[in-house]
Formats: C-alpha cells, structure tokens, sequence
C-alpha cells in the first residue's frame, strides 16, 4: 500500500515538474538551462525546476536570484536541478548557470502569474469508527498556520467501500484558514454496518486564495485510510448491526459475517425473507426498507447458514413526542412535583426507552426523572431551592432516536396543591357549636391556607363553611362552627387549598362524626282535642315534634287543663303516647301540652276545649289533584284564628287515627297530603273554624286519593216477572268497596240460556245486548220491558265510579208464557183446519155424482178410475198412475181388531178361514168376532205402517196385523221392532180392503149382531156378493171361492154401510152391513 | 400460585449463591454441618413432589409462552433456534433404579443450576419484554418454586444423608451478550428444561411418595 503511494507521489511530483515547465520561461539556448517552472504550496516559498542538457548535468549549478533592482541578488550554488525561493510579489529574476560551460548562463524571470498553487497533500489524522452507529469519524490538520488569515479551504473527501474499493460518495467540506493549525473533524453515517465490509477514507484540499493570480488546483489525494470489515478478521462472524434502534420507516442494511467455508443459504427479517447481496465471500447483506415499528423484544434478524444459525435484534420505534400538558406544583413546599402526557409511545422499552430529565435554567440545576413506563402520566420531582419562587423549567426528552423538549416557567406560590388533610379531631362540642383540629403535612410559613368544612346532618342539606388562616409548618390547624342544631348527628370534613392564589384543592380529609349536645324542644306541638262521643271526655291529641324542633329525644308531655287559671287537671303522658284523655264533664277548659326532653320544656301550646254549635253542615266531595286532596271552603270573617281541617288517617273498618292540619284564617283552600292516604279508600275530613269563643265545625269533606272502580259487584234480585217483563232490584254497595264516587249502575241484557262458559254479556258482542245506564242513585229497582215471553234472558249489574265499572252480577231469567197467544197460536189453526174440512164436505158432497162417476163409478173403468190408480200406486208404492192391473198385485192378508174400552190385545194370528169366523170366543163377545176381520192386502203398505207406528197409546184405536195371506206368516221386520207389532193400531184412515168374513154372511147374523155392527165403526161399505170375482188375474186366494176378497176396491175395514146411500139403489143389492166409511163415500154410487 | 418453603432454615446465603450464575460450590448449610434439629418440618417430602409435579405440569406452557414473546422465527424454527446441544446444562443421569441419595443429588444440581438460569433469563425478558407481563409472572412464580425446592431438597439431603456441600455448575451469563443471544439462550435452556422436568418428576416421586 505504501509503495503504491510513494508511486503516486512520484507521479504527482513528475507531473507538476512537467506543467512547470510548461509555464517556465525559456530564456537560454539548447544546452543551457531551461523550462524552469515554479510551484507553491503555500504561497510563500516557491520550488522552481528546470532542465539542463546532458552536457551540463554535473557538477554543481549557480543559482542567483533577484526580487527587483533594489534588493541585492541572492546566489548560491546547488548540483540538484530544483531550489526553493521566495514567492515574489510580482516578478523574479533568475540567473542560473549551468556547470562546465562558461558560457551556459541562463537567466529567467519569473512573474507571480507563472507560479502554480497546489496546497500540500492533507495527512489524515485519525479515522475512528462507532460500530453500533455505524459512523466514521474523520480528523485532519487544515495546516493554516502556513496561510494566511481568513482564506477558504474546500476538503474532497472520498469513502470507498468493499476490497475494490468501490466509491460509495465524495463530499466536499468547507472551512476557513485562520493562519493556526486545526484540527478538522467530520462524521459519516453509512447506510451499511461498518462490520458488513471494510470502509476507506481519503481526502484532498483546494485552497482558494484569492490574491494569488497564479494558476491553483487541488492537492493531491490523502493516502486511503481502511476500517475492516468483520469479513476480514480471522474467525469473524456474525449479524449486524447489533441491537441497532432505528426509526420507524428507515432503511436498515443487514449483515451476515461468516466463515470463509461456510455457504449462507437465506436472511430473514422477521418473517420475512430477503434477497441478499454479496458484499465479500464472507459477508452477504439485506436491505430492509421502511421499516415498520417492532414489538417490544425487537424485531429478529436471522442469517441461516448451512450448520447454523446467527441473528440480532433491531429495534425500530418512534422519537419522543413532545411532552404535553406539562404541569408543575408543590405539596408540601419541599418538592416540586411536575406532571406531564409522554404522548405517542416510543415502542422501545427497556435501555432504550425514553428517559427524562428536568432542567431548571435560573438556578442551572438538573434532576433525571425515573418515570414508570406503565403509568399514562409521568411525574418528576424537583427539591424547592431556599429563597426561589419562579422556576423555569426545562423537561428533556430523549431516547435512541431522538429527543424533545417542553418548558413551563411556573411561580411555586401559586401552584400549591396541599397533601389531605390528616387527624382530624372534634375538641369542642355544645348544643350548636363543635370545634375541629387537623394536621397539614407541609410548610406553608409563608401563605394563607382556604380550607373548606363538609357539613353532613341527617336532617338538612350538605353544607359547606370555608375558613381561611395563616400557614404554618407541618402544623394544625383548628375552626370553630356555629349555628349547628341542637342533639344532631354530624360528619365533617376538610380540605384546603392555597388562600391568595387558588390553583387545587387537596383531597378531603377522612371524616369524623359527631352530635351535639341536646337543647329544649324549640317550639309547642301541634295539638287537637276531641268530645267523646257522650260529651264527658275530651280527647286531646299532640303531633311529634321535627328532630329541628325537639332538639332531643322528647320524654314526655305535660298535659293541663285550665278553667280561668285554675288547674283543672294535670297529666304527664311518657312517650310514645301521642294523645290523653281528660275528663271534663260538661265544662270546658283551656288545654295546655308541653313537650319535655332531658335539657328542658318546650313552650306551652294551647286550646280550648269550646266546640260552637254548628248547623247546615254540608257535606262535599273531594277528589286529589295530584298528590293531594284538594279541599276548599268559603272565607269565613269571623274564624280569626284560622281553620282546622281534621281527618282520620285510618281506612275502612279500623279505629280512627286522629289527623289534623292548621291553616291561617286568610285561607280558603288546602291540598291534605299525607303518605298514608291510599288510593280508593274513602277519607272524611272535617273542617272546623277558630274562633275566640272555640271551635266550630263547618263542613264535612269527603274524598279519595284516586277512585278506583268499585270491588264488588252490586247484588241485584229479580222481584217480579211476566211474559213480557221483569222487574229487577237491587241493593246498595258497601262504602269500603265503592271505592270511589259511585256514579250509577250499567243494567245489561240480552237473550240467552245459563252457561258456564259463556262470556259476560258486555264481552260477548251480542247485537241483541241493551245497556240501561242508570244515574239515578235513588233508584234501587227497574223494570225491563218488551221482553219475550218464554224466554231465558241473561242480566248483568255493575256500578261504576270515576274509577271505572265494577264486576258484573249476571242472572238469567225465564220470561212467563204468553197463555192468550198460545190458545190463539192453537185455535186459528185449528178453525182454519175445521173450516176447510166443512168446505171440503160441503163440496164433496155437492159434487158426490160427479165424484163418484169419476173415482167410483157403477161400471168401474180401470182406464179412468182414479181410485185404482190411487189403489194400484199404493199396492206397487210406485210412480205414474196407471189404469188397474191386477197381476202385480199378491194380496196379503189383514187382520183387523177394533178395540173398545177393553183395549183387548191384538195377537198374530194365522188368516182367519170362515170356519174359524164362526168360532165363537170364550167369553162369547160379539163384538170381539166383528173386530176380528181379516182382508188381503198388499205388503208394501204393510212395511210402512210398521216403519211408522203410532206414539198414541191403543186405547180407542184398532190393532192391525197385516199378514201375508200367501205365505202365512208376518211380514218380516227386525227384531228390535218385533215387539211394536203388536201394538200397531191404526186409528185413523183403515185400508179398505179389510173386509169382515162375518159381514159376507149377514144373513147367519143375529139382530143383536147386525145392531153391534152398526155401533162399531166403518164396514167395507161395497156389496161384495155384486163385485166381479172372476177377474182372471186376481189372486187366487187360499180360498178362492171365498167371496170376502174385495181386490181392487178401497174399503174400510170398520165401515158397514155406506155413508152416502145412491139415488137410484133399488136395483144395486143392498149392502147389509151398515157401517161408514169414507171411501165408501165415494163408491156408495148405485149401479157403477 | 406461590410455594412457600416448607420448613427450612432460611439459608439466605445458600439462596443468594444460587442466584449467582457463576460455576461454584453451592454450600448447603453455613457452617460446617447439619443443624442438628429443626431443619425439616414433616410435610417437606409432600411438598417437594407437588413442587416438582408443578414444574413440570407447567415447564411447556413456559417455554411456549416464552416463544411466543420472542418474535418470529422463534415460534416456527424453535427446533433450530433453540437446540440446546451448544450450551451447558447439568447431565441428569439418574433414574428410578438409582439410589435414593443419589437422586437428591442430582436433582439438587439441576434446581441450582436451573434457579441461577430462570434468574437470568427473568432479568433479559425484564429489560427486552417489560410488557410482557404474563411471562414475567410465570418466570418469577417458575423461579420462586424452584427456590423453594431447593430449599427442601437442601433439608431432605441434610436430614436424611447428613450431605451439606454439594458442587453446583452453573451456566454462562447472558450478561452482556447481544439480544438475539440473550433470546436464543433462555429459549436453549427452557427448551432443555421442558425435556429434563419431565424425567425428574418420573424419577423423582417414587423415591418422595409417601411409605
């Protein structure tokens, strides 16, 4: 390195000679002395070359020089080829003569502006690196001793990096010469760990005078000064930086210094990975840009090797903030206590966190705080210094990265913040005053103290007394406090502040407790008096004092009765009694009551026993306006000693609890408000006047606190009903369960039958419902008209208040029936039924000719017979009539039993064969054998006569069987209904086919017989001897010679004869039997 | 949750060695011998092997707690970072077979060397962690058992075996090291604790299970 510097020099030096030559003035021939070039270094001695021909190169040379023609010339010899003289002021005149040739004698003159100025090469004095900062430190002589004063010295310094020294910058320092030698320094920061690889600094000058008019230029390069990397020491390894603090948002060069066998495989920077960059073949690097704020261990830089890891810490954070809200007092005047906001946290912790310090420019002194990181507020304390008041001070902060300042000049009197208040004692104690003691820690010898008294009793609001007194040094302080109430519990406590210039008060004291002695009750009580109801006892009641009035707890009250000044009767009642009674007769006294307690007796309070007679006392109704009962009255002139409005606290049923409340005599008006007033409770107040003669009542007030709809629901009978009313009473509501003004009653009805479920009529939305609102309160009955009669109506009663209505009382009620309407609801149809019949018989019987050729003529036309129609529909039981055909037809057969008063019973028999007619019962009745008829007939009729039985029972009323004449037995029909055969009766219309056997043969028949038949009903009213029997489809009937078979002609089964005997019927045979029937009315036509 | 030792003198200079992370000599006892009575108080055999069942149940908690607060990549490569094989820890070479006094022994030199390690590491994480309070509380109730434990494995091996001076090793101060090694040491030695509190606590509570 040094030879390659001594080269340099060399070259320097060759080169300066050559541009002296350049500017020297050849003034001799070839062979003699030439190119003579001067340079200076430091303007006052110049070096001056020249060449010589190889004739003249030994030996010694002859040098003379001369500044002007004044000065004598300087000569002296030399064998170099260079001297040093004098810089001249303008110009030099050399003379230089070379050896061995008398004749090579040169002379030159030199003039200022042919002198070159190069300042000599800078000589580094030291380069120093700082490893954590990754700073060089630079220092140089500027070696100004040799120039003059004032001139401007420029310095080009060039840092150089890596073994190739790569140029990393140049920069240029300025500064001035001050004819003195100084020492120079400059700092570098590198953006790379100065570890990562070596660094070199070389420097260079450039002088500017700028009174030298000849040609300048810089000096030569310093020779290069090296900082080693770590990549250059044996065994050096490792990350770098090493727990670097940088700011957040930096770009940070990382490291990683390794052996020289070992291969790096990647760099981490937390979780990141970055490229690296070869720095030597031991040391690679990242570069991290912005940097973000790392956690409070650090952010890890991690280089990973092949067998191992390395890594550091970086901690990246913020500079301090400004302090805020810096606030400095005093407690005690012994330390000073300064507060402030750090603002955003650093987020570096640990030795690297922020760190305080407290100046104070007037008295130069400097505390450092030892602040807690975790507290949001930082505190510092600072001594009070003797016979200062204003500091000023000064609050440095600072941490790795940066610092910050606040400042706050502060008067220390008036920044007192006094320490709470300690022992606070109670000394002196009466019935209204109390004395306090309490310490101050602190010296306050040259202020007032303010301190504030916390006033707490049980009966009155906080009360707050200040004091003011002279500071002592950690002294006690004590204050008096008056007007307090007599027998009361109280708390204190204190805190104080500065008096003349308030900045805080001190927290408050701990509290003490205290009561005062008791004094005697301030005032009489407020008292009343009642007669008994007999007139022989006056009642006197007294309200217990306030706690402000008692002034104690109250023992006792004196009671006394005087008569004109006379003592009529002395009692002492004992608490807690609040009322006595006296006996007094008939007479009236003055009543005194005293209140007593153990410190003494209240002030008598008095009144008369004197009640003035009263009349027209009304009675009004009062309903509370708020929280109160509202009562007012007129103004009476002559109550001069105000009103009483007196009432019982008590509810309901339960013994009255006097109250009473006094009003002057200018009041007409009174709200009544107690705690005991309940809503819906009914109250009785009673308003008396003062006068000088005694009391009178004049009013009675009733009222609630709120009306509430009444408890109960009103109980109400049904008194009367009719088909069309009813008549409802009912009763009063108990007072209790009024429970307000009672209004009126809702009277609701509306059709309808007693269910358990059903809803309340007012509910039920029925459109039939009547309301009745009855306001009347005399009223106590009412009558409900237009009702139906026969019908179930549901009756519902509430009362209502202001309150609202009450429950409902419900009853049903069942309307009387309408007996006139029923008879004629029976009667009308009944005439109307009669009256159609008798129409019906009339012009039946008018028309009998016609009806009769229609429905039955002589010679019966099937085609047109309406009766066979009418006889074959009910045989087939089928639709469209048609002309008679015989053929569907299968008779059955029918046995018939007329049943008279005996009601004999009916059996199932088999059909009666003639022979059997004739058998003669046992008991030999007749009248059983006409009722026994059997007849054919068809089963289809016969089914429904068993569907339909008759309800009626069978008395008066014929029992038929109809049986099948074919097959001899019953027509089947369920079991169940086995037992109704028997008892089928037809009571009305009979078939007609039904013919009696016994009337065929009339002509066996005895008188008595022939007599019974005419009194027992209808017979088959046709001739059946003239009927056509040889129908070839008629049925042959079990017997069919037999002649009873009326097959195609309606009959009655009781009829006889005919009801309508023809005109002409001389030639139709007489029919014997002389029974009726109405079917016969119609075939009762002769000869058809 | 706090062990108070049971029962032994204070040995207040024994304690303030073991805080010493230096290698020497622990002495037991001051003196030249056992106390001849009060020494042990009757639970202290219970009491060491909850303490030592305690360090154990929380040693892996610890050391995961202790990643977690380093910042990556000590959580993900703790089997790189964390490898103990470079540093000393005190060969633990007993197991259930071994004799009795021979256990107390060894454990005796794991606790101390472990008490004097926990102490250190405790005083890196205070100034590189301040905020991490949950670390610093489990590092200091970690530490406060371990002295506790050494206090009545010192009265077990006095009262049982008459043994008062034991030679103790400790490790390497992290002491003005950078950072990242101070990390990476207190990752080394809990990583190595985590393995070792488990073997003691198997080999150590038949030889302090009740009789």
């Amino acid at each position: 390195m040094w030879e390659s510097s001594s080269l340099r020099c060399l070259l320097a030096l060759a080169i300066l000679c050559l541009r002296s030559l350049v500017y020297s003035q050849e003034i001799g021939s070839l062979g003699d002395p030439q190119n003579l070039k001067c340079v200076t270094h430091n303007l006052h001695k110049m070096l001056c070359t020249w060449d010589v021909s190889s004739r003249g190169r030994r030996g010694q040379t002859d040098f003379c020089y001369a500044t002007n023609d004044l000065t004598p010339q300087v000569c002296f010899k030399t064998k170099e080829r260079r001297v040093e003289i004098p810089v001249p002021e303008s110009s030099i005149t050399v003379t230089i003569k070379s050896p061995g040739t008398a004749f090579a004698t040169k002379e030159f003159v030199i003039h200022q502006k042919d002198i070159s100025f190069v300042p000599a090469t800078p000589h580094i004095l030291s380069l120093t690196p700082d490893f954590p900062t990754s700073t060089l430190n630079l220092k140089w002589s500027d070696n100004g001793l040799v120039f003059p004063y004032g001139l401007d010295a420029l310095w080009q310094i060039q840092i150089l990096r890596k073994e190739a020294m790569e140029e990393v910058t140049q920069v240029t320092y300025y500064s001035k010469l001050t004819h003195e030698d100084i020492i120079l320094s400059w700092n570098w920061t590198s953006d790379m760990p100065l570890e990562c690889t070596s660094h070199y600094v070389k420097i260079r000058c450039y002088i500017n005078a700028t009174q030298f008019v000849g040609p300048k230029d810089w000096s030569d390069w310093s020779p290069a000064e090296v900082i080693p990397g770590k990549d250059t020491e044996p065994g050096g390894s490792g990350v770098f930086p090493l727990d670097t603090v940088v700011a957040v948002g930096s770009d940070v060069t990382f490291c990683c210094v390794h052996e020289e066998d070992q291969r790096i495989t990647n760099m981490t920077y937390g979780s990141k990975s970055y490229t690296m960059m070869q720095l030597s073949s031991r040391s690679h690097a990242i570069r991290v840009l912005n940097a973000s704020a790392s956690n409070s261990s650090g952010t890890n830089v991690v280089c990973r090797l092949e067998n191992g890891m390395d890594g550091s810490v970086v901690f990246v954070g913020y500079a301090p903030d400004i302090p805020q809200n810096l606030s400095c007092e005093t407690s005690n005047f012994l330390i000073i206590k300064c507060t402030w906001k750090p603002g955003r946290p650093s987020g570096l912790y640990g030795e690297r966190k922020t760190k305080y310090s407290l100046f104070e420019r007037i008295s130069s002194k400097n505390v450092s705080c030892e602040v807690n990181e975790m507290n949001r507020d930082r505190v510092c304390g600072f001594p009070v210094l003797p016979d200062q008041k204003t500091y000023d001070f000064v609050l440095d902060v600072s941490n790795p990265i940066g610092q910050a300042q606040s400042s706050l000049l502060v008067d220390i009197t008036q920044r007192v913040h006094p320490k709470t208040p300690e022992k606070l004692t109670v000394i002196g104690n009466n019935s209204t005053s109390i004395q306090l003691r309490w310490f101050i820690n602190g010296s306050f010898a040259g202020i007032r103290l303010l301190c504030q008294i916390e006033i707490i009793s049980g009966h009155s609001e906080k009360k707050l007394q200040n004091v003011s007194m002279t500071g002592g040094k950690s002294s006690s302080y004590t204050a008096q406090l008056n007007e307090l109430h007599p027998n009361t519990n109280y708390q204190f406590r204190v805190r104080c502040s500065a008096a003349d210039h308030f900045w805080r008060w001190s927290d408050w004291s701990r509290g003490v407790d205290q009561t005062t002695s008791e004094a005697p009750p301030s005032r009489g009580p407020d008292i009343w008096r009642e007669r008994s109801p007999s007139g022989e006892s006056l009642k006197v009641f007294w309200k217990p004092l306030s706690l402000s009035e008692a002034n104690g707890k109250i023992v006792s009250h004196e009671v006394s009765c005087f008569l004109l000044e006379t003592l009529l009767e002395h009692k002492v009642v004992t608490e807690p009694s609040n009322s006595t009674e006296i006996k007094l007769g008939k007479s009236d006294c003055i009543i005194s009551v005293v209140a007593k307690n153990h410190a003494g007796s209240s002030p008598p309070s008095r009144i008369t026993s004197v009640e003035l007679p009263s009349d027209n006392v009304t009675t009004d109704q009062a309903v509370a306006m708020g929280n109160g009962i509202n009562i007012s009255w007129d103004s009476y002139p002559d109550m001069t000693c105000g009103y009483t409005v007196k009432w019982c606290r008590s509810s309901g049923s339960e013994p009255c609890i006097v109250d009473w409340q006094k009003f002057p005599s200018n009041t007409t008006n009174a709200v009544i408000k107690s705690a005991l007033f309940k809503p819906g409770v009914r109250y009785n107040f009673s308003l008396y006047g003062c006068k000088s003669t005694g009391y009178q009542l004049l009013k009675n007030i009733t009222g609630y606190m709120k009306e509430l709809p009444p408890k109960t629901a009103p109980n109400f009978i049904v008194e009367e009903t009719s088909s069309d009313s009813i008549l409802v009473k009912w009763e009063d509501i108990p007072v209790e369960e009024c429970r307000g003004f009672l209004k009126g009653y809702l009277l609701s009805f509306a059709k309808g039958e007693k269910d358990a479920l059903k809803p309340r009529l007012s509910e039920s939305g029925n459109p039939e419902l009547k309301v009745n609102n009855i306001t009347d309160l005399t009223k106590k009955s009412m009558k409900i008209l237009d009702l139906q009669g026969k019908t179930s109506y549901q009756l519902e009663l509430q009362a209502y208040t202001a309150g609202g209505l009450s429950p409902p009382n419900s009853l049903y009620v069942v309307t009387k029936e309408d007996s006139v309407g029923l008879i004629i609801a029976i009667l009308i149809p009944v005439a109307v039924v009669v009256l159609l019949g008798v129409l019906a018989s009339i012009f039946c019987y008018r028309k009998r000719e016609w009806i009769k050729e229609t429905f039955y003529p002589e010679i019966p036309n099937p085609e047109n017979s309406k009766a066979l129609q009418f006889q074959r529909n009910i045989c087939e039981g089928n639709k469209t009539l048609k002309t008679l055909e015989m053929n569907p037809c299968t008779p059955n057969s029918v046995e018939v039993v007329e049943t008279q008063s005996t009601a004999p019973k009916i059996e199932d028999t088999e059909m009666m064969s003639p022979a059997a007619e004739t058998t003669v019962p046992e008991d030999g009745s007749d009248s059983e054998m006409e009722n026994h008829v059997v007849v054919s007939y068809c089963p289809p009729i016969i089914e429904e006569e068993i569907s339909n039985p008759p309800m009626d029972g069978p008395g008066g009323s014929s029992q038929v069987v109809y049986i099948d004449i074919q097959s001899m037995y019953q027509p089947q029909i369920k079991p169940e209904e086995e037992p109704d055969i028997d008892l089928v009766t037809t009571a009305g219309y009979k078939p007609q086919m039904q013919l009696s056997i016994s009337a065929l043969k009339m002509e066996g028949r005895s008188p008595v017989e022939e007599e019974l038949d005419k009194t027992t009903g209808y017979r088959p009213q046709a001739n059946t001897s003239t009927w056509n029997m040889g129908t070839p489809d008629s049925p042959g009937s079990v017997e069919s010679n037999n002649e009873n078979a009326s097959f195609g002609s309606p009959c009655s089964i009781n009829s006889r004869q005919f009801l309508l005997p023809p005109k002409d019927d001389e030639d139709s045979p007489k029919p014997i039997n002389t029974g009726w029937s109405f079917t016969h009315f119609f075939q009762n036509k002769p000869n058809d | 949750m706090k062990f108070v030792p049971a029962g032994v003198v204070p040995f207040v200079a024994l304690l303030l060695l073991q805080r010493r992370p230096v290698a020497g000599r622990a002495l037991l006892v001051t003196g030249s011998g056992c106390p001849s009575h009060g020494l042990c108080r009757s639970n202290v055999q219970e009491q060491t092997r909850r303490q030592v069942a305690m360090l154990n149940a929380t040693a892996q908690e610890l050391f995961s707690l202790y990643l977690k607060c380093q910042g990556e990549p000590f959580s993900s490569e703790a089997d790189k970072l964390c490898n103990p094989a470079g540093i000393f820890f005190p060969t633990f070479r007993v197991n259930r077979t071994s004799e009795r006094k021979e256990v107390m022994v060894a454990m005796y030199k794991l606790f101390a060397f472990l008490n004097a390690s926990l102490g250190n590491i405790t005083r890196d994480q205070e100034e590189l962690n301040p905020m991490a309070k949950e670390l610093l509380e489990r590092l200091h109730n970690t530490t406060k058992t371990t002295r506790g434990l050494i206090s009545n494995l010192t009265c077990l091996l006095c009262k049982n075996y008459n043994i008062f001076q034991v030679d103790v090793r400790y490790g390497d101060s992290s002491k003005g090291k950078s950072a990242f090694k101070k990390k990476q040491q207190g990752c080394q030695v809990l990583r190595k604790y985590v393995q070792v509190i488990g073997q003691a606590a198997r080999v150590l509570l038949p030889h302090l299970s009740p009789s």
